[in-house]
C-alpha cells in the first residue's frame, strides 16, 4: 500500500501557488519540521524558492 | 566535457517598454537570434506571461516573461547571458539545466503571441504622487496658519501677562496700605488698653 504524498514530487520555480504553501507571510521558507518534507524535498523546495525569488515571482522579504 | 550540450530551461524577463515599442514577436526574435548566434539551438520559445513582479527591478514593476527550452553548452549560455545583460530588452535571465524537455512544451514550440501590457499603473501612481504632493502642500499651509495663530496667541498671552504684572505691581502698594492701616488700628487699640489700665489703677488707689 503506497500512500499518495500530499507534497509535489518536483518543485518548480514557476509554480508559485504550490511554493507559497511553504513560505510564511514574511516570505521565509518553513523549516523541514514544519513543512513535513524530507531532506531531499526540502533542498528542492529551497532551490525552487530561491530561483522564484530571482525571477521576482516571490519576494525576498516583506 | 566543456563542449558537451545540455538541455536548459531559460526564463527571460523582458522590459515592458521595449516590448510595447517593438512588439513581442520582435523581442522574441532578438532573443532567439542572440542564443543562436552563440551556438545554441532553440527548441521552445514562448510567452509565459505578463505580470507584476514581487519587487521592483530597476524601477520596473511589471515584466513580460519569456520561457525557452534550448540545447546549449556552458560557454554558449555564459556568452549569451553576458550579451543579454549588456544589450537588448532582457533585464534578467535564468538558465536551469534540465534532464529533458517536457512533451507539452515541445508541442508548443516557437509561438507568436500578442501581449497586452497595461500602462495604467504608472499613471495611477503619478496621480497618487501628485495627490500626495498637493496634500503635503495643503498640510504645510495649514501648519503655517496654525503656527501664525499660535504666535498671535502667544503675543496676546504675553501682553496679558504684562498687564497682570502691572496689576500685581499695583497690588503690593495696596497691600502695604492695608498693612499700615491694620498696624494703626492695632496701635490705637494698644493705646486704648493702656489708658484703660491706667484708669483702673488710679480708681483702685483712690478707693484705698
Amino acid at each position: 500500500m503506497s500512500q499518495k504524498s500530499k507534497h509535489p514530487h518536483d518543485f518548480d520555480c514557476k509554480d508559485i501557488e504550490s511554493l507559497q504553501r511553504y513560505i510564511n507571510g514574511q516570505g521565509r521558507i518553513y523549516s523541514a519540521t514544519r513543512s513535513g518534507l524530507n531532506a531531499r524535498q526540502q533542498r528542492q523546495l529551497k532551490r525552487a524558492v530561491k530561483n522564484a525569488r530571482f525571477l521576482a515571482l516571490l519576494p525576498y522579504g516583506l | 566535457m566543456e563542449n558537451q550540450n545540455y538541455i536548459y530551461q531559460a526564463m527571460f524577463l523582458l522590459d515592458n517598454e521595449e516590448v510595447r515599442g517593438q512588439g513581442f514577436n520582435a523581442t522574441r526574435d532578438w532573443v532567439k537570434a542572440t542564443l543562436e548566434k552563440h551556438g545554441a539551438s532553440v527548441d521552445v520559445l514562448r510567452l509565459w506571461g505578463e505580470r507584476s513582479m514581487a519587487y521592483t527591478v530597476g524601477g520596473r514593476k511589471r515584466a513580460t516573461y519569456l520561457l525557452g527550452w534550448i540545447h546549449a553548452n556552458q560557454e554558449t549560455v555564459a556568452a549569451a547571458k553576458r550579451e543579454m545583460y549588456l544589450l537588448g530588452p532582457v533585464f534578467r535571465v535564468l538558465f536551469l539545466r534540465e534532464d529533458s524537455i517536457p512533451e507539452e512544451e515541445l508541442a508548443l514550440g516557437i509561438q507568436d503571441s500578442q501581449v497586452s501590457i497595461p500602462d495604467e499603473v504608472e499613471e495611477i501612481e503619478e496621480e497618487e504622487y501628485v495627490d500626495t504632493k498637493a496634500e503635503k502642500a495643503e498640510a504645510k499651509e495649514a501648519d503655517k496658519a496654525d503656527k501664525a495663530d499660535e504666535a498671535k496667541e502667544a503675543d496676546g498671552e504675553k501682553a496679558s501677562a504684562k498687564d497682570a504684572k502691572v496689576e500685581k505691581s499695583d497690588q503690593p502698594e495696596a497691600a502695604e496700605g492695608e498693612k499700615t492701616a491694620a498696624a494703626k488700628v492695632k496701635e490705637t487699640s494698644k493705646e486704648v488698653t493702656k489708658e484703660e489700665t491706667k484708669e483702673e489703677a488710679s480708681s483702685a488707689s483712690e478707693s484705698e
